[in-house]
This record gives C-alpha cells, sequence and structure tokens, in this order.
C-alpha cells in the first residue's frame, strides 16, 4: 500500500490520540531515569534534573540505591526476571503448541458436537481469583505449588483456550481446499497440515503467541498466590518495592517497569511484517 | 463387471464405477441429503460431465470420489480396486477445485511442481514437465509470479497444469471454468476437450452450465437434488429428455411446457391445433381426459405477423432479445407464455405488441409428458 498524505484535521486528532495514550509510557520512563528526589516531588519534575540509571542499577544491586540515602530492599531482581522469562517463554509454546493443533483438529476434523469448542472456553468463564484458591489447595498437596513447573501449567490451562480459539478463526479462514489438494498432490494429512496449514496461518501464528507471551508476561495474581520464595516472576517482584522507611521506591519500579516492556515492544517490531492480512490473496478465485 | 445406467458399456470399459452412493450432511441440526443413491459410471478415457443446478450434489460426488469425503453408504470401484477407505493421496486422482485452492505462497512453478515433487521425481524431469504442460496452456510467462498477481484466467490455466503434470487414472474437475469470462470459458473447454483426447485421459467434469456439457462432453449425468435424473449422450439428453425436468435444465432458452390435449390426429394446445406424427398420435391417443404435456423447443416453432384485422387466433409479442445471429421472442396467446427462437437475419422483423400467428415446425422433434410426474411418454420402456 502506497504511503497515504495525512490531512491537517486527521494529523492533529491522531496526535492528540498518540499523545494521550503515550503519555504514561513517557512518564514511566522519565520516572525510571530520576534521583530519588524527583520521584515524588511536589509540583512534579517532568524532565530530571540530572538523569540517573541508579533505578536500573538498583534492580540488580539493592544496595545501589543507599547513596541517595534511601533504605533499599533485600532482594535483586534478578531471579524474577529469569523467573519471568522461563514461565512465560515456556507456558507461551506449550499453549501454542497444542492451541495450533486443537485448532486444526476442531476446524477440520470435528464431528457432531459444536459444543466442543464452547466446552474449551468455558474453563474461561470463572474468575481467576475463584480457582486461584482450589490451584493453591490443590497444587499443595502434589507439591506443586512454589515451583515453575506448577506456575507453567497453571499459565498454560489458563491461556490455551486462547491460543484454541485464535487459532481457530485463522484455520477456519483458510479455504480446506488448498490442504486438500496438497493431499491429492501426494502428501499425507499430517504433512498437509505441517506444510500447507501452518505456513499459511503464520500470521496469526505470530499473533496469537505474541497475545499468549503478554498475558503470561503480566500475570500477576496466580503467580502471587503460588510462589512463596523459591520463583518470582517481574509483576510479583514489581510490588515487592515498598520499605517501612523510604515508602514506595517509584523509580525503582519504573526502572524494572520499562524493561519489562522492553521484550513486547520488541516483539511487536519483529513480528509487524508478518501480521499483515490477505496472505492467501491469490489461492482462491474470488 | 457392467453398469445398467451406462450407455456405453459394450463400448468401452468402465474406469469407474460408482454404486448406490449416499451422502448426508449435519447442517444447523438437521440432516441433509447431498447424494442420494446415486450410481453412475465413467468409461476410460472418455470425458464424461455431471451437470445439474447448484446444490444437486455435484461437489460432493467429486470429493467422494476423490476420498476427501467418506461415503455413508455405497461403493466406488476405480481400476477395479475398491475405494473404501482409501486415503485421497493414495487413489491417484486429481481434482481442480471450484475455488481452485492454489498455494498463495508458492509461484506458478511451484503450485505445479508440487506433486511431481511429492512424488520425488528428479529436478530435471520436473522442470521439464511444468515446462512442457505450460506450454501447452500457454503459461509460460507467468511460471515465476505468485498467483496473487495473475490474472483468473491464469490461475485457472495454473490450477489446470497443476494436475496435467501428471497422469492419475481419472481428472476430476469442479466447475473449472465458472466465473471466469466468455470467450475465455469457450477457449478453455476447447482447451480442455482437445487435452483429454490427446492424451486419451479420463476426465469427469461437474458443471451447472448445460451448453458446457453439451459442448464437450461424451457422456452427460444429470443430477438434481441428489439423485441421477438421466445418463445420456448430449445430443440423446437433448432430444430425449427423461422427463419434462430433465427437459427444462437442458436448451436455452428454455423448452416451452404446455398443457395440450389430443383429437382425432390433431393436437390442440394455446389457442391452436396441428397434426402431429403418427408416432406421437399413437402415444398420447389412449391417455385419460386430461390430456398431456407438450415440450416444444423454442427454435421448432415459426412466427407470421398478421393483419390487425383477422379476430383471433393470433399472439402477441410481449419481450424480444436480440442475440446476435438470433432472436429470443416471448409470445403470449391465451395466457400462455410461450419461446420462440427465430432467425435474426432472415424473415421479419418483430417488435413487442405486434401480433402474431405461430405453428410448430420439425412436429417429429415434439415431446409429450405425462401431466403427473412430467415423465417422457415417447421414450420406451418408461413406465
Amino acid at each position: 500500500m502506497a504511503p497515504r498524505k495525512l490531512g491537517i484535521p486527521l494529523a492533529v486528532v491522531m496526535g492528540a490520540g498518540l499523545a494521550f495514550t503515550l503519555f504514561p509510557i513517557f512518564w514511566l520512563v522519565m520516572t525510571a531515569i530520576k534521583p530519588p528526589i524527583d520521584w515524588n516531588a511536589s509540583p512534579a519534575v517532568w524532565l530530571p534534573s540530572c538523569p540517573t540509571f541508579i533505578n536500573f542499577l538498583t534492580l540488580f544491586d539493592p544496595d545501589a540505591i543507599r547513596e541517595y540515602g534511601v533504605g533499599g530492599v533485600s532482594q535483586s531482581a534478578t531471579a524474577a526476571v529469569f523467573g519471568s522469562i522461563l514461565a512465560s517463554v515456556a507456558s507461551t509454546c506449550i499453549s501454542v503448541c497444542i492451541g495450533l493443533f486443537s485448532a486444526i483438529g476442531i476446524s477440520r476434523y470435528s464431528k457432531g458436537s459444536r459444543s466442543t469448542p464452547l466446552v474449551i472456553l468455558s474453563g474461561r468463564m470463572f474468575p481467576p481469583a475463584a480457582i486461584a484458591v482450589p490451584f493453591v489447595i490443590i497444587f499443595s498437596t502434589v507439591s506443586l505449588i512454589d515451583s515453575y513447573v506448577g506456575l507453567i501449567a497453571v499459565y498454560v490451562a489458563v491461556t490455551l483456550p486462547f491460543s484454541t480459539w485464535m487459532l481457530k478463526s485463522f484455520v477456519d479462514d483458510l479455504p480446506r481446499e488448498i490442504e486438500e489438494a496438497a493431499m491429492l498432490d501426494g502428501m499425507t494429512r499430517v504433512k498437509a497440515h505441517l506444510t500447507v496449514t501452518i505456513p499459511l496461518i503464520k500470521g496469526g501464528l505470530f499473533s496469537t503467541t505474541m497475545l499468549v507471551f503478554i498475558l503470561n508476561w503480566s500475570e500477576f495474581m496466580f503467580a502471587l498466590v503460588l510462589s512463596y520464595s523459591n520463583i518470582s516472576t517481574i509483576p510479583v517482584q514489581l510490588s515487592k518495592y515498598v520499605t517501612a522507611t523510604a515508602g514506595t521506591l517509584y523509580g525503582v519500579q519504573a526502572a524494572l517497569a520499562v524493561l519489562a516492556m522492553l521484550p513486547l515492544v520488541a516483539g511487536g517490531f519483529l513480528i509487524q511484517g508478518h501480521l499483515a492480512r490477505g496472505m492467501t490473496f491469490g489461492a482462491i478465485k474470488q | 463387471m457392467t453398469c445398467e445406467h451406462c450407455p456405453l458399456e459394450n463400448s468401452r470399459e468402465n474406469l469407474l464405477e460408482a454404486s448406490n452412493l449416499s451422502k448426508r450432511f449435519k447442517s444447523r441440526g438437521t440432516l441433509k441429503t447431498a447424494l442420494d443413491n446415486v450410481t453412475f459410471c465413467v468409461p476410460r478415457g472418455s470425458l464424461t460431465v455431471i451437470l445439474g443446478p447448484a446444490g444437486a450434489g455435484k461437489t460432493t460426488a467429486l470429493r467422494l470420489l476423490a476420498g476427501l469425503e467418506k461415503e455413508d453408504a455405497g461403493s466406488i470401484v476405480l481400476d477395479g480396486l475398491n475405494m473404501s477407505g482409501v486415503e485421497p493421496r493414495a487413489r491417484d486422482v486429481a481434482m481442480i477445485f471450484d475455488n481452485l485452492a492454489l498455494y498463495p505462497n508458492k509461484t506458478g512453478f511451484g503450485n505445479m511442481a508440487s506433486p511431481l515433487r511429492e512424488r520425488r521425481l528428479p529436478a530435471q524431469e520436473i522442470e521439464r514437465r511444468v515446462r512442457d504442460v505450460a506450454a501447452k496452456l500457454r503459461i509460460l510467462h507467468i511460471l515465476d509470479r505468485l498467483p496473487g498477481t495473475m490474472s483468473g484466467g491464469e490461475r485457472q490455466r495454473v490450477a489446470m497444469g497443476r494436475v496435467l503434470v501428471r497422469s492419475p487414472r481419472l481428472f476430476l474437475l469442479d466447475e473449472p471454468l465458472s466465473s471466469l469470462d466468455a470467450p475465455l470459458r469457450i477457449e478453455l473447454r476447447a482447451e480442455i476437450k482437445r487435452l483429454q483426447r490427446e492424451q486419451g485421459h479420463t476426465f469427469l467434469m461437474a458443471t451447472p452450465d448445460f451448453s458446457e456439457a453439451m459442448a464437450i462432453a461424451d457422456t452427460v449425468i444429470l443430477l438434481r437434488e441428489g439423485q441421477v435424473l438421466q445418463t445420456a449422450a448430449p445430443q440423446e439428453l437433448y432430444d430425449c429428455p427423461v422427463d419434462s425436468e430433465a427437459a427444462r435444465f437442458v436448451g436455452a432458452p428454455q423448452i416451452n411446457i404446455l398443457p395440450a390435449f389430443y383429437n382425432e390426429g390433431r393436437v390442440r394446445t394455446a389457442g391452436i391445433s396441428f397434426p402431429v406424427p403418427d408416432r406421437i398420435a399413437l402415444t398420447v391417443a389412449n391417455l385419460p381426459l386430461e390430456g398431456f404435456l407438450l415440450g416444444l423447443r423454442p427454435e421448432n416453432i415459426r412466427l407470421e405477423s398478421v393483419t390487425s384485422t383477422v379476430n383471433d387466433g393470433w399472439a402477441k409479442i410481449i419481450d424480444v432479445e436480440a442475440m446476435g445471429l438470433r432472436r429470443s421472442i416471448t409470445i403470449e396467446q391465451q395466457g400462455a407464455h410461450i419461446r420462440v427462437l427465430t432467425d435474426a437475419l432472415r424473415g421479419e422483423d418483430f417488435s413487442i405488441g405486434q401480433r402474431v400467428v405461430w405453428r410448430p415446425v420439425d412436429t417429429e422433434r415434439l415431446l409429450v409428458f405425462s401431466r403427473k410426474g412430467g415423465k417422457n411418454l415417447l421414450r420406451p420402456n418408461t413406465a
């Protein structure tokens, strides 16, 4: 598509919208590089007087902030960052893989019962808080609490309905005749799905992966109730920057939040090109 | 192995025999019958056409033969082998889907080479065969383009090329020419016929277009609402349809079917009466009082203009459609609408509102259907 020229009124409206949307992010990034004195200064300090990386440093060396005369927290964020990466990446991979094959199965081979997809989604009808407590009790009994295996299992269980449904809609959109032509060309069913179906829903696969990853990456409640000391994730770690002596460490929180944003922004840019619609343009007559 | 429905059973061996095929689909809780006890066969090396309106079950029949759907009942014997439970890839059939189903991410060459690559042919052989077929289909220039950049006709040819690169037992073509513009359609259908004859392939093609079927078919299987109405050579289907439904489906403008009565060598219908040949007279003479239905092809009617002083016995022209060499005229007499096909170059100029008289010519070609059920009464051994 050729770039379109933007009219002045539209440009103003879109500019205002952008400013509105991006302001919290601007504030977050600014806070992350503010020294403690500027964190909750009144009147507000928009741009830090002397930008510093001390907040980022404090994340991994809790005592670094003391040079500003602020009491630190004892725990480094390193474990939380690695915990988040482990839990999110593993659960996203598992969820999308299972979801992909369920989606193909439901879309192409589901016979009779039209309620199967609804049954899958029914797990999402309960508010997470309602199932959190049972999970804690069950996981305590089977020793899955305070372990990454347990957390990943919960994340997969929670996001699988999303990935299945989302991927199913992409498979539904793909004319089944393309796979059938492949089978008549000499492929087995499995090979037709692996080499024809999946590459053609690549865009859907990327966007589903991204969505599921965001869900897992920012999940707070399950991570909180299922973790004691062995495991941690970034959202849980964020809640820990409250000290008795210095109140909330806004700058350190902001720094961790900025770090947490990075993989999502990077991922968004990476898959941007694959999200284009019309992957199957030309496959069928119309 | 014989097939009673096959008019050509003695002349050629049957490649395909489909017996008593039934298929029902569940849609919104109700079972819809797509095929109901359908039996037909395809002689080796023939071009057989399944003709029928939308929803007749044409696509379902082809999908069953390709193994893409499983039949509820019945059997498919292909080349002497029972195909029940055989995977699509093991059936050695090729199919052109009505939506073409090209690989959107592969070039014209990639699409056409795909069945050969699956069979692990050497690259040079693949290259040679694809170029060979592409040359025949005149698509050499689009081999390195993606389907998205091709025109409708080019995509159609690539889809055709993809099945022609190999020589399967049976080619299934599901409305391969629909949605193309008329000149291209006519060109491509001639090409299909030529390729089929030259290579001695066996084609089974589904189409809703009777003129396409008439133009290229060796045998036509007329399908309606999941049942085979008639299996016949195209001309036989036209001249001797099994019933009034079949007669209506074949021919354009549509055949006129008028209530008629017989009395002493003459047939009376829509305000006129005329003598009929003995063959027809014998058939209709003993019919009950309710009479019969007369099938009158539009091309077997002549019109003559009359002066307005004639008081009765005339028809009024209510519509004239120019069709180039011919003109399609609709006249009305005693409430009956009658379609007439006239020669546009010879004879008079007719215009809407004009008064005319009409008479059947070639009365040997008249068709007679029963009043109830519409069965063709002139066909031998019809009950």
